[in-house]
């Protein structure tokens, strides 16, 4: 403990000299760099008992563990079931009320982690690697890397096809990764050839409804991309129009009324009972008429995104227009 | 209450507040989501625990404790010399503006710099200073807005006031220029929370409560003095501008070191010099020591409930202090009539 507050404190002191000067500042900051390169080379050089050193997203240098037994990755597990990496403890809000319910055939008896992981509760489960995606702060990242060796993902939110490849790359399982990745987008490619054939040039949107407001998939994101970039469903102009930056685009009831589409997909989260279904404007919309509207609930995959999650929404979108 | 006049009730009061505090500091050592036994703390404290329990006391409780005392310290002396200075009991840091001139000014710096990540020690250091220039160019505005033949103690609070709400109005400013992750970050600091409290902020602010609070503690005669009233004042060879500006400084340099690593904590400030009124008088040599001492236990207790209620996810502390506060400052305001 001793040993501890004095090397802080020598470093703070040190710290401050080299604020001082910053002819102190220079030789140090290309010693930095000359460590970087020496990392570097182990790296390539490295035999298996070395640790794998790798650079996370916030360009810190993680040490990752030789089999990470307990894998903590909050609101990534979709993508550790898809490798068969059973987490320590899964992503929850509201006091573990709320979970990610498509995933819980593979994580009915997993733990539940508040969303925004604090220190005690990280510690509490122990894990030997620990993914995030969240931006996080630096401070933060440190804390946690006194827990255990923290990555702090590269690979943007709205790929999921990156961030399988990275977190396999992380968990030192590339080929599993790769192998998902094949079976899915062959998958994707026979399911496509499908519908080219029974549902040639038909349109489809996925819908969500939530407080009473709606909202339409962004064309290629979550949902959105398994729709029309996987599956080659055609994208109705109004969404293309609607879509921003975010991973769904408000919609009102008019728009969506006008909307000319073939098959809609309809997330529903506020329940059966919604004032929506009385409206007539809702019941005037011709695939409503034509009963090509699928409801789904918020424990499906829809709002998702991962491996897992896509491939739900790709059973669900054949299985409703081949119905 | 009954104030307590002798020297030894006051060196008795001083020594249970002091045992008061202590005990709840190892009180609060063991709260927490994770449970640790009275064993488990000192086997710890000697060196010779598991590392869960390290890394839980020395990298995550024990700053924050030292974070809580130090801050309540600062806040607290703070508060007790801008209300003695300003000769008004309503004035604190956090309502008279230069909290939110230290906020803007280190959120600026945040949002300018982008804190480097190669050297996170040295910008924890220069946040302290960045607080210190924001605050003191509040205290300075809110001066020079008040200045009308010499500064009245009540026109300083009510131009502090507006100066407060000028602040906050250019801080949502910037923060509405934010990213969304930034945004929050900022609002949750700004609400004030400790929860993040590492080493280094315990070094980064330990070095301004550790010199700036003797420093008040030697002005307390000066400080007994001011309440004199100016002329009085004057009267006993005390340049009453040049201290007041002297003691206004001191005040914002602790404000603002309080600032730069726990946000924006209202009502402590506040708070904790009128109990300490209270309970001691005005005299500056026990009222000073005694408001440190309950800034810090207010503080404590604070983060405790800020801690447990949700757990194991948390509540900035600030709101704690605040929904304490803000009753105490209406009841105040209420009996100021009489």
């Amino acid at each position: 403990m001793k040993k501890r507050w004095i090397s802080s404190l020598m470093l703070s002191v040190s710290m401050l000299l080299a604020a001082c000067g910053s002819e102190t500042t220079a030789p140090e900051q290309s010693e930095g760099d000359g460590a970087t390169d020496t990392a570097g080379e182990t790296d390539s050089e490295q035999t298996s008992n070395e640790p794998r050193v790798l650079t996370d997203g916030l360009g810190n240098e993680v040490e990752i563990p030789e089999n990470p037994e307990r894998v903590l990755a909050s609101y990534l597990e979709d993508y550790l079931v898809a490798l068969d990496v059973t987490p320590v403890a899964q992503w929850s809000v509201q006091n573990g009320e709320s979970i990610q319910d498509y995933l819980q055939e593979d994580l009915a008896d997993i733990p539940t982690i508040p969303h925004d992981l604090p220190y005690e509760s990280v510690l509490e489960y122990e894990p030997d690697l620990m993914i995030v995606r969240d931006p996080i702060e630096q401070e933060m990242h440190d804390q946690y890397s006194e827990i255990t060796p923290t990555y702090v993902l590269n690979s943007s939110p709205t790929e999921w096809r990156e961030t399988l490849s990275e977190i396999g790359e992380v968990l030192g399982m590339e080929e599993q990764a790769q192998t998902v990745l094949d079976d899915y987008n062959s998958k994707a490619e026979e399911k496509a050839a499908e519908l080219a054939d029974s549902a040639s040039e038909e349109s489809a949107a996925a819908i969500w409804m939530v407080d009473s407001s709606l909202f339409v998939v962004h064309p290629e994101r979550s949902s959105g991309a398994v729709l029309y970039e996987d599956l080659g469903l055609e994208i109705p102009e109004v969404v293309n129009e609607l879509s921003g930056d975010a991973d769904w685009a408000a919609i009102s009831l008019e728009e969506l009324a006008q909307m000319d589409v073939d098959h809609l997909f309809f997330v529903n989260s506020d329940g059966a009972d919604a004032d929506l279904f009385e409206d007539r404007l809702w019941q005037n919309i011709p695939a409503v008429q034509q009963e090509q509207v699928y409801e789904f609930g918020p424990e499906t995959s829809w709002l998702y995104y991962g491996p897992i999650a896509s491939e739900q929404v790709m059973d669900d979108v054949v299985s409703s227009i081949q119905e | 209450m009954k104030k307590i006049h002798s020297a030894k009730q006051v060196f008795i009061l001083t020594g249970v507040l002091s045992l008061l505090l202590i005990g709840m500091g190892v009180f609060s050592l063991t709260t927490g989501h994770l449970s640790i036994s009275w064993n488990e703390i000192s086997e710890t404290l000697l060196g010779e625990g598991s590392r869960r329990n390290e890394l839980l006391l020395m990298e995550f409780r024990l700053p924050r404790l030292l974070i809580a005392v130090l801050v309540g310290v600062g806040l607290g002396i703070a508060g007790a010399l801008f209300q003695s200075v300003t000769q008004n009991e309503l004035a604190d840091p956090g309502i008279i503006g230069i909290n939110s001139g230290a906020g803007l000014a280190v959120v600026l710096f945040l949002y300018f710099t982008a804190r480097s990540s190669a050297i996170p020690l040295l910008g924890a250091i220069s946040l302290p200073f960045a607080a210190f220039a924001g605050g003191a160019i509040a205290a300075v505005s809110i001066y020079i807005v008040a200045w009308k033949n010499g500064v009245t103690p009540i026109r300083l609070v009510l131009v502090g006031i507006g100066i407060n709400a000028g602040f906050a109005a250019l801080l949502t400013m910037i923060q509405l220029r934010m990213s969304e992750s930034d945004f929050n970050q900022v609002t949750v600091w700004l609400s004030g929370s400790i929860w993040n409290a590492d080493w280094t902020a315990v070094w980064s602010t330990l070095p301004w409560i550790v010199t700036l609070t003797p420093l008040a503690f030697y002005k307390s005669r000066t400080l007994n003095l001011l309440q004199l009233g100016d002329e009085m004042a004057t009267g006993l060879g005390i340049s009453v501008e040049i201290e007041r500006i002297k003691l206004i400084a001191i005040g914002v340099a602790l404000a603002g070191a309080c600032v730069s690593v726990a946000g924006g904590i209202s009502f402590l400030g506040l708070g904790a010099p009128h109990i300490a009124r209270k309970l001691v008088g005005s005299r500056h040599q026990r009222f000073l020591p005694v408001t440190a001492c309950i800034g810090a236990i207010i503080l404590l207790i604070s983060d405790m409930i800020a801690r447990t209620i949700l757990a194991p996810s948390e509540l900035p502390v600030g709101l704690v202090v605040a929904i304490l506060g803000a009753p105490y400052f209406i009841y105040l305001l209420i009996n100021s009539e009489d």
